[in-house]
């Protein structure tokens, strides 16, 4: 658990209320080269599902490994269908995501 | 409230930056850099909450 007394780190990302003194809920998923691929900021009193942060995780450590695939709409898990994005997927993303 | 001017956005790299931390499996206080989780080569998720004991 860290501690950010000052708010500088709250303030880097954007969520430090300065009205209240407080940290919104705030979810940066980072790539071990530092960069943010996620964000999500919700205001008090709404909880965040870990359900949905846990799958953007692994959709990032999945897209990490595949660089030429993209996750679709409701993607879950390693095994789901993935997209090969190209010129000849163009308006067929609905046909190759309801195959059966 | 807060304009999303100057921090970091998706897509942005982050600068280093460390805070103090207590580590309940050691009993005892640490720190955490960015750095440090870029050397493990490992992905890091950043959970910021309002404060302790709210009703969420």
């Amino acid at each position: 658990m860290g501690s950010d007394p000052t708010g500088a780190v709250s303030r880097m990302f954007g969520v430090y209320d300065e009205a209240t003194g407080l940290a919104l809920r705030g979810t940066f998923i980072i790539s071990p080269d530092g960069k943010i691929f996620n964000a999500e900021v919700n205001f008090y009193n709404l909880g965040r599902s870990i359900e949905e942060i846990l799958r953007k995780v692994k959709a990032n450590v999945y897209l990490a490994e595949h660089g030429d695939e993209a996750c679709p709409v409701n993607w879950k898990r390693s095994g789901d269908l993935t997209l090969k994005p190209s010129a000849k997927l163009v308006g067929k993303v609905y046909e190759a995501t309801h195959k059966k | 409230m807060n304009e999303q001017c100057c921090c970091l956005s998706v897509g942005s790299t982050v600068p280093d930056f460390k805070v103090e931390t207590y580590e309940p499996a050691r009993g005892g206080f640490g720190e955490f850099s960015l750095g440090s989780l870029k050397k493990k080569k490992r992905w890091g998720v950043l959970f910021f909450y309002p404060a302790d004991f709210t009703f969420v």
